[in-house]
């Protein structure tokens, strides 16, 4: 079995159609996500970039299912996430920003039980456990327990187990945080290695030389809104006296501190 | 299936994992069972509601040492021992030479707690009491006031209690003896009447004082004629395994928060499963663990108890019926901790109100304090504590030998609580995804 399936069917439709979300919070003056729409598609890692209360969370929240939206659809590979969510979710995988994993249970043990959950029994779950350990380089260590790890194999566990099931669309909420420069190098590799064989991703991230290396196209948002976006270079080419993306995102979002 | 299932082995291993988890539900609960019933074997001895050691001194060898010998074994619930007979008065009360207890012996042994009562009857007191009757009685045929007969003296019956004795056992030890007494009394005034009056009407018979005009009896309610009380090991097994079985609210909501907050929660959410069969599994694991609790404290009721001098815990003739309350006891406790998880927005916060709750609950459920001791406010507030349900229901089939029917209202209160928190727990769960 291969460790990702190809896209097969269809692929000029895109794994994920976000429409016109709106999401405002009980006593919020502003709404946490105002008239999103974005669409990715096979192959294609789509950074969504933003200072610390822009939106990114919400956006990611509402487009797994986890929040409703008050107004808005969410299609998952053709599949209207809120009328059919069992099915939906079969499409995606989640790689929260938190490492949501147990820490009493040893690698092995977290991705068996997400993998039963996700539906994979026998054979075939052995085999994707293995495989999703093998991926981030940890099966030697798939017997020891996620608390006992360090930082960047937390990092790198998190990660196998939103790819346990070998999903069409991957969501990764800043998956490289607070890891090594070696942890962080293996997570962009692999990500690099998926997006070749296909697998969609929204990408969130505060390091902006990650997104220019590994986005296809970048939406820049602010106060809930998308303020910029395209691929990195064509953003760049649209304001010259940006020499980077950092600089970029600076201009765009300005400089007053977001608490 | 396979999903709840998995979800049920995950619980079992973070739970077996958790020592500090497994300490709180397994060493507490058998601690508490242990030391409470041995705790309440001593003071259902101090208040006479368990046998209690009479030791009995009995210096006259007459007929009121027999009396009251035959009165108390009459009443029930006392062990008569004879100082110099096997009690020694205990380290440091040596024995006279004529191997019998000093009077100061006895009062230090029940000053000390190895008898509850002591009984000295001094030397001569039968022949005592005898001729001041026949005094009395030779006053009386001289047309003499009775004060003449005061020149012997007023024999003198010493009774001494445990400290710890509480006074309704005291008063009732006193009655007793007085009655025993009064008893003699009659029975000897009568024997020197009949004597005294035998020259006037030869063919009187002297045993009509001890014949009874009234007859009084005490009977017990019991189904089916049993007539018991509880022992301290039916009181307190049932009560603290029901204790132990709702601390569980500690690890669940415990788990249920660490869920949210190290955001495993999250990717749960996002999974094609439904939530509904993750908090299943939850409850499936945390009710095999509440019986498996409920079988270990058992288990120390009937084996390890008595090896401690307590009695064996006897568990009624409806063990189907005990299976169903505790299995709905065991629910509506998964379902609490269920609820506290749900609606706690932090560790701190559960840990400190699941145990404070269910010390409250216990509280008034009879658990620590029985209900009927309570004033009548604190009885009516009782009748709204799960602990209370369970406890009546296994008191209902440990003691009185009741069976299903009699422990239905029981069982349905704890499934009715349980989808009650079950329910509350979704509904605060459903709201707080919706925002």
């Amino acid at each position: 079995m291969a460790i990702l399936k190809p896209f097969e069917e269809n692929e000029e439709e895109p794994c994920l159609v976000a429409q016109d979300l709106k999401k405002r919070y009980p006593a919020a003056e502003k709404p946490a996500i105002d008239d999103l729409s974005l669409s990715v598609h096979a192959g294609e890692i789509f950074g969504l970039l933003g200072p610390n209360g822009a939106g990114k969370t919400t956006a990611i929240s509402v487009m797994t299912g986890l929040l409703r939206p008050d107004a808005g659809a969410v299609h998952i590979c053709g599949i209207d996430l809120f009328k059919r969510s069992k099915a939906a979710r079969k499409f995606f995988g989640l790689v929260p920003q938190e490492i949501a994993l147990y820490p009493n249970l040893t690698a092995r043990e977290n991705l068996r039980y997400f993998g039963r959950l996700y539906g994979l029994k026998g054979k075939q779950l052995k085999e994707r456990v293995a495989e999703s350990l093998s991926i981030v380089g940890l099966s030697d260590r798939a017997h020891q327990r996620i608390r006992t790890f360090s930082g960047g194999m937390k990092r790198r566990a998190n990660l196998s187990a939103g790819l346990l099931h070998s999903p069409r669309l991957l969501f990764l909420d800043e998956p490289t945080v607070g890891i090594d420069a070696q942890s962080r190098n293996m997570i962009l590799e692999r990500l690099l290695e998926m997006r070749e064989k296909g697998v969609a991703m929204i990408y969130t991230t505060h390091y902006m030389e990650e997104a220019q290396t590994l986005c296809s196209r970048i939406a820049v948002m602010d106060e809930g809104r998308i303020v910029a976006h395209g691929s990195p270079a064509d953003l760049l080419r649209g304001y010259p006296e940006c020499r980077d993306l950092g600089a970029l995102f600076l201009h765009l979002t300005g400089k007053r501190l977001r608490d | 299936m396979m999903k709840l299932f998995s979800t049920v082995y995950k619980e079992l291993l973070l739970l077996f994992r958790d020592r500090a988890g497994l300490l709180v539900l397994f060493l507490m609960p058998a601690a508490l069972v242990i030391i409470v019933s041995l705790v309440q074997e001593n003071v259902l001895k101090t208040t006479g509601e368990i046998d209690v050691q009479v030791v009995l001194a009995d210096r006259d060898r007459g007929a009121v040492g027999d009396a009251i010998r035959k009165g108390l074994a009459e009443a029930g619930a006392m062990e008569i021992v004879e100082a110099g007979r096997g009690f020694d008065g205990g380290p440091g009360r040596e024995l006279n030479r004529d191997g019998k207890a000093d009077d100061a012996a006895v009062e230090n042994a029940v000053a000390h707690g190895d008898a509850q009562v002591g009984i000295i009857i001094p030397a001569g007191l039968t022949r005592n009491m005898q001729a001041r009757i026949d005094a009395q009685i030779e006053a009386a045929f001289a047309g003499k006031p009775a004060s003449e007969a005061e020149n012997v003296s007023l024999p003198e019956l010493r009774l001494y209690f445990d400290p710890l004795a509480q006074g309704s056992f005291r008063s009732a030890i006193v009655n007793a003896i007085h009655r025993i007494i009064l008893m003699m009394e009659m029975e000897m005034k009568a024997g020197a009447f009949t004597g005294a009056v035998r020259s006037f009407v030869p063919e009187m018979s002297d045993d009509w004082g001890s014949g009874r005009l009234l007859d009084l009896r005490v009977e017990r309610t019991g189904r089916g004629g049993v007539e018991k009380l509880p022992t301290s090991v039916q009181q307190n097994v049932p009560a603290w395994a029901l204790f132990g079985m709702f601390f569980i609210v500690v690890p669940l909501s415990g788990a249920l928060i660490r869920e949210r907050e190290d955001g495993t929660q999250t990717r749960l959410l996002t999974l094609p499963v439904s939530y509904g069969i993750l908090l299943m599994g939850k409850v499936i694991a945390y009710v095999f663990i509440c019986i498996v609790q409920f079988g270990i404290i058992l288990l120390i009721g009937i084996y390890v108890l008595p090896l401690m001098g307590t009695p064996v815990l006897e568990i009624g003739s409806s063990p189907e019926a005990v299976a169903v309350i505790v299995l709905s006891a065991a629910l509506a406790a998964s379902g609490y901790g269920i609820a506290i998880g749900v609606f706690s927005g932090t560790y701190e916060q559960a840990s400190m109100f699941g145990p404070v709750s269910i010390v409250i609950a216990a509280a008034l459920g009879g658990i620590m304090v029985p209900v009927y001791v309570m004033p009548e406010t604190m009885r009516e507030i009782s009748r709204f504590s799960p602990l209370a349900w369970g406890l009546n229901g296994l008191t209902e089939l440990f003691v009185r030998e009741g069976d299903m029917i009699s422990v239905l209202p029981e069982i349905a209160y704890l499934l009715l609580f349980a989808a009650g928190m079950l329910g509350a727990a979704w509904i605060g769960f459903s709201r707080r995804r919706r925002f």
